[in-house]
């Protein structure tokens, strides 16, 4: 959010949806769309639509909720509904209604250029965990203009406060000169640390600095903190920042980031995000799992990559993809005499794996991937994911830094003429 | 917004029924008029369909026997779960799109003149004939179809 | 006097002809109307808060969408409290509480289970079909115990 958000217009976001209202969670969305000042709308169709949607569409389901989705769709795509943005949602677990959600979803980004999510949700979901991916969702209706920047100008900084790692750049005239990298401890004191040391690094007073981007879990806090020019969310930084260090600008391309305790899988265009997921899938699919391995291996998780590369996972029996369970099968590997390599080859197959079934499911791959986020440092990363995608898979420089050099980038459009 | 509702809508004991006319006689607005002669506890709103009628159970019931009695087998009621015009199903407050239960309703809207019509006779004890729904043809008799064309 | 599961559970012309006959309809709108004047609840638009999926743990495990148990614990009870039962098959399409086929799938099965009268037909295409159905309706109305005539009988002539 920036500091001009209440002068602005409320987005509009349709909400196509089956299953919110029963599910107790209507309420949950609803507060988190306010929150943005954005507005929920729910397109009008004519009803006697219904009697044929499923051979119009082409998906002839036996819900009625979902004819009605689909429905509303065919109203936005055909231009009768406007609307600024969309959010497909159904139950988790539902395969109808993933089927239709899918579909949908794809079928409103090949037939028009208003971004849409799609989301599963349980009784348990909350506004918060919606929060992130409806604000990308209002960003990208909302500030095109800002994300439409290729090029970073003056001397501006970005803070990435993740849920594992405390990220921040210095940037001037379109280079990054100044890193810091921390485990985030505590939110503020981590974000000083790590700001500190790019300033340190780069060889500049805070005091010059003219525009400061934050991002990540903390960006409110950090931003509030340095009074920060813009405080976004990861989904639209990263991307940017990945096709910024990628220099992929133009065209499409897909932007996979592998946190330390989420991913998150985007389809940009332009460098703007058309299509996403956010997955707090399950921590055995995050960069937590990989750097419990190395710590069970007795290596620094910066040497995990090139001994997985090294490595056969077929060699490992893993039972499960759980944090817990899925470290057990590689200890047991291990006591059974496997090789550490194999090991670290079956960590990084399992992670990518997880991710591929459950999370890249939901976007459209498009080339080039770019890999960003510190997992995409740990070599067997990128090459397990180019083995399920059957592409290459890019990994930029500074890839780990890539929501403070996308904050640090995007923040700069804020700097006033002199 | 529920603080928004009356103190009658917040009540158990307050009921709305939905009242829908298919009378060649009697008019929503004929209806209205005579629920407003007799009751006075109950609120009153006319729909494309009749009407809508809230206010406390026992009223309500009432004043809907007594539009009922202008043409028993042609006016049909149903109660609705919400008052009249609450904002938490306001198409208006809440960003448009279909109401549920207005595809449904405006489908049995169109059989009711079927149905009052059957009530109709069944109070004048006029008999009834079983009817027969057409199965599915038999693939012996597909056979013979597909081979009877292709012969010439 | 009996009370009358229908379904579909939001039908007008089943409510109808059930109060008709001197029965007590079981509907979803007075499920709705329950919920939505409960107080202290605040969750537009039909005040069904997360508590709702879990009390549909009820009468469907887990792994079934919280749609399917949301819409369960609005259905549940009113099956619960049934001493027969009026199932309408191939009904014209309705969303909201009957938008899911699989709750309505369960809704089904789950009154069927009961040990009560149920009267099963399809919504009829014409007249004669309508004709029927009424009288089907009516016959298994009069059947259940504390029935009336149809009270609007001889009053138009």
């Amino acid at each position: 959010m920036s500091r001009d958000e209440d002068v602005e217009d409320k987005v509009t976001i349709a909400l196509i949806a089956c299953g919110p209202e029963y599910s107790g969670v209507q309420s949950e969305i609803e507060s988190a769309v306010e929150s943005l000042n954005a507005k929920l709308v729910y397109p009008e169709m004519d009803v006697s639509e219904l009697d044929t949607i499923g051979r119009d569409f082409g998906l002839e389901v036996a819900s009625a909720d979902l004819k009605l989705l689909m429905a509303r769709a065919k109203a936005i795509v055909e231009g009768r509904a406007k609307v600024d943005a969309v959010f497909v949602a159904s139950c988790f677990r539902c395969a109808e209604g993933a089927l239709v959600r899918n579909e949908v979803r794809r079928y409103i980004h090949q037939n028009t250029s208003i971004p849409v999510i799609s989301y599963s949700f349980t009784e348990r979901t909350t506004a918060s965990t919606l929060l992130t991916r409806l604000e990308a969702l209002t960003t990208v209706a909302r500030r095109r203009h800002l994300l439409a920047r290729e090029k970073q100008k003056g001397l501006t900084a970005g803070i990435d406060s993740g849920s594992t790692t405390t990220k921040a750049v210095v940037m001037r005239d379109n280079q990054v000169i100044g890193h810091g990298w921390v485990p985030t401890i505590k939110v503020i004191e981590s974000a000083e640390e790590a700001y500190k040391k790019a300033l340190d690094e780069a060889g500049v007073n805070r005091e010059d600095i003219q525009a400061i981007g934050t991002t990540g879990y903390g960006r409110f806090l950090v931003g509030k903190k340095y009074d920060a020019q813009l405080s976004q969310e990861e989904i639209t930084v990263n991307s940017k920042g990945a096709v910024y260090l990628a220099n992929k600008q133009k065209g499409s391309a897909t932007v996979i980031d592998i946190g330390g305790m989420d991913n998150k899988a985007i389809t940009v265009e332009d460098g703007i995000p058309g299509m996403f997921s956010m997955g707090g899938v399950c921590a055995g699919a995050s960069g937590r799992f990989l750097e419990m391995t190395a710590k069970r291996l007795g290596v620094d998780i910066t040497e995990l990559g090139s001994l997985a590369v090294k490595g056969i996972e077929n060699n490992i029996e893993m039972n499960s993809y759980c944090i817990v369970f899925g470290i057990q099968s590689l200890v047991n590997s291990l006591a059974k005499g496997a090789s550490p390599e194999d090991v670290a080859a079956a960590a990084c197959y399992s992670v990518i794996e997880q991710i591929f079934e459950q999370q890249l499911q939901e976007v459209d791959i498009r080339e080039p991937v770019i890999l960003v986020g510190g997992s995409s440092l740990i070599d067997g990363i990128p090459r397990t994911l180019e083995k399920f995608l059957k592409v290459e898979v890019i990994v930029p420089p500074d890839s780990q830094y890539i929501g403070a050099v996308g904050a640090s980038m995007l923040s700069s459009g804020y700097i006033k003429e002199e | 917004m529920p603080e928004n509702n009356t103190d009658n809508n917040n009540h158990q004991d307050t009921i709305t029924k939905l009242v829908v006319i298919d009378s060649d006689w009697v008019l929503p607005s004929d209806a209205a008029m005579k629920i407003y002669e007799s009751e006075t506890e109950v609120t009153v709103k006319e729909t494309c369909f009749g009407l809508m009628v809230n206010g406390p159970t026992e009223a309500v019931n009432r004043a809907v026997e007594d539009v009922v009695s202008m043409d028993r087998n042609h006016i049909f009621v149903k109660q609705r779960g919400f008052p009249p015009g609450d904002e938490r199903r306001c198409r208006a407050v809440r960003g448009g799109g279909p109401r549920p239960g207005y595809y449904f309703l405006r489908e049995e809207v169109n059989m009711l003149p079927t149905i009052g019509k059957a009530l109709d006779d069944y109070d004048k004890g006029v008999s009834v004939k079983e009817t027969k729904k057409s199965k599915k043809l038999k693939t012996s008799k597909l056979k013979d179809i597909i081979e009877s064309n292709v012969e010439e | 006097m009996a009370k009358v599961f229908i379904y579909p559970t939001n039908s007008l012309i089943l409510y109808d002809l059930v109060e008709r006959f001197g029965h007590e309809p079981l509907a979803m709108m007075g499920r709705v109307h329950e919920k939505i004047t409960t107080p202290g609840i605040d969750s537009p638009p039909i005040n069904i808060n997360p508590e709702d999926p879990k009390y549909g743990l009820k009468y469907a495990a887990v792994e079934v969408p919280s749609g399917v148990r949301g819409r369960l614990a609005m259905a549940g009870p009113l099956i619960e409290k049934a001493e027969a039962a009026i199932i309408v098959n191939d009904s014209a399409i309705s969303f909201g509480c009957m938008g899911c086929a699989r709750t309505n799938e369960m809704v089904k099965y789950m009154a069927r289970q009961k040990d009560i009268p149920i009267l099963e037909l399809e919504y009829p295409n014409t007249e004669e079909e309508g004709k029927e159905f009424v009288y089907k309706i009516a016959d298994f109305l009069k059947s259940l115990p504390g029935a009336k005539e149809n009270n609007r009988e001889g009053e138009n002539e």
